[in-house]
């Protein structure tokens, strides 16, 4: 089994310059940092309708205003990040219907691969849009969003922005990978990261038939588990 | 009925009208269908929370404007994205108190609190929670 960089088509070129933009960088790096209310704040402004910050602030009260039950809000350094996020998603929700999604898309990707870069080394680097090759099986078509690449325990990530993401042809990818590697006696975690509630993930895969029981979905309230070892 | 129960109610609509329009998506159909199941329930569940008790004008206006956000979208994949949403930031806004903070803290809403003496970083939601209500746990 050997990891190898994704062809690239015209679709590929222009996903890659969505992912070099700085405004993905820094909404990753922000909700690398952010608590689960703070990433749930983001995924609503993100797919929002209004861009008005104060509309924001006022359905997140916890986050800007007072804390439940009218208690002490939260701290100032707290409150200063929960605008940053705010900022940031309300940034990528202006970039228009067509254009948000991909920005979405590429900010879990870059919120992903910053998590495991926490627990990542030189012997096992982060890497994006990585194929799987394995010995005597047709190269898979998709690329993998993000990987990272230990010669021990290598893993393989799928991104999502919501539940609906999660399908047959993704769980059976994932899988089949896991097989391949098995078959060649090497343990490949696989995983899907869906940057939405974890219930509406667990509704979406009690109805799938994929084979799915090697694979691990990280929803929005276990991002932090991908700075730790599976 | 207290305002707890009628602020649930009047989110317990708009999420109704919410998945009409999400039905619109037809290969989605059963996938709407099994998160309003799930979801509207819990959504009226909520008015258990935390003893029942009134919600501040706060908490009222933020249930609110989660309401008119929601009444403003017209295309049903959007929709979808926010039946599984909605529920959630309502929850929050009602008094959601569990949350996993950067540095294995616990957060009170956006506040952080230290983890447990026992060195534990999952966050456990406290029975009473919205969010543990809303997330199936009970």
């Amino acid at each position: 089994m050997r990891f190898q960089d994704a062809a690239r088509d015209a679709r590929t070129v222009v996903y890659a310059g969505i992912q070099a933009d700085p405004l993905v960088a820094r909404a990753g790096s922000l909700l690398a940092g952010a608590t689960t209310a703070e990433r749930l704040l983001a995924r609503a402004a993100m797919n929002g309708e209004r861009t008005d910050p104060e509309v924001w602030r006022r359905m997140f009260p916890a986050l800007f205003g007072e804390g439940p039950g009218g208690g002490a809000g939260p701290e100032p350094a707290r409150r200063a990040h929960a605008e940053a996020v705010l900022a940031v998603s309300l940034e990528i929700a202006d970039r228009g219907e067509a254009a948000r999604s991909s920005f979405r898309g590429a900010t879990v990707e870059e919120l992903t691969a910053r998590l495991l870069a926490r627990r990542a080394g030189p012997d096992a680097p982060v890497r994006r849009e990585r194929r799987v090759l394995f010995d005597g099986v047709r190269a898979e078509i998709h690329p993998y969003d993000v990987t990272v690449e230990s010669a021990e325990r290598p893993e393989v990530y799928d991104c999502k922005w919501g539940a609906r993401g999660i399908n047959a042809d993704v769980l059976e990818q994932l899988d089949d990978a896991r097989g391949h590697a098995a078959d060649e006696e090497i343990e490949l975690d696989v995983a899907i990261v869906v940057f939405d509630a974890e219930r509406s993930c667990r509704l979406r895969l009690e109805r799938s038939t994929a084979n799915r029981a090697g694979t691990r979905v990280v929803a929005l309230e276990s991002l932090d588990e991908l700075g730790e070892r599976p | 009925m207290n305002d707890r129960t009628v602020v649930l109610e009047r989110a317990a609509r708009a999420y109704r009208d919410l998945a009409d329009l999400a039905e619109g998506v037809e290969d989605e159909w059963q996938y709407v269908t099994d998160l309003v199941d799930a979801y509207l329930p819990a959504i009226l569940a909520l008015a258990g929370a935390k003893d029942g008790r009134a919600t501040s004008d706060v908490e009222t206006a933020a249930v609110d404007e989660a309401i008119a956000e929601i009444a403003l979208i017209a295309d049903p994949h959007k929709a979808i994205d926010w039946l599984s949403t909605f529920p959630h930031v309502i929850a929050l806004a009602l008094g959601g108190d569990v949350d996993s903070a950067p540095g294995g803290h616990r957060a009170d809403g956006g506040r952080d609190v230290p983890a447990g003496a026992g060195g534990e970083t999952a966050a456990e939601p406290d029975e009473d929670s919205p969010f543990r209500m809303l997330g199936g746990w009970r």
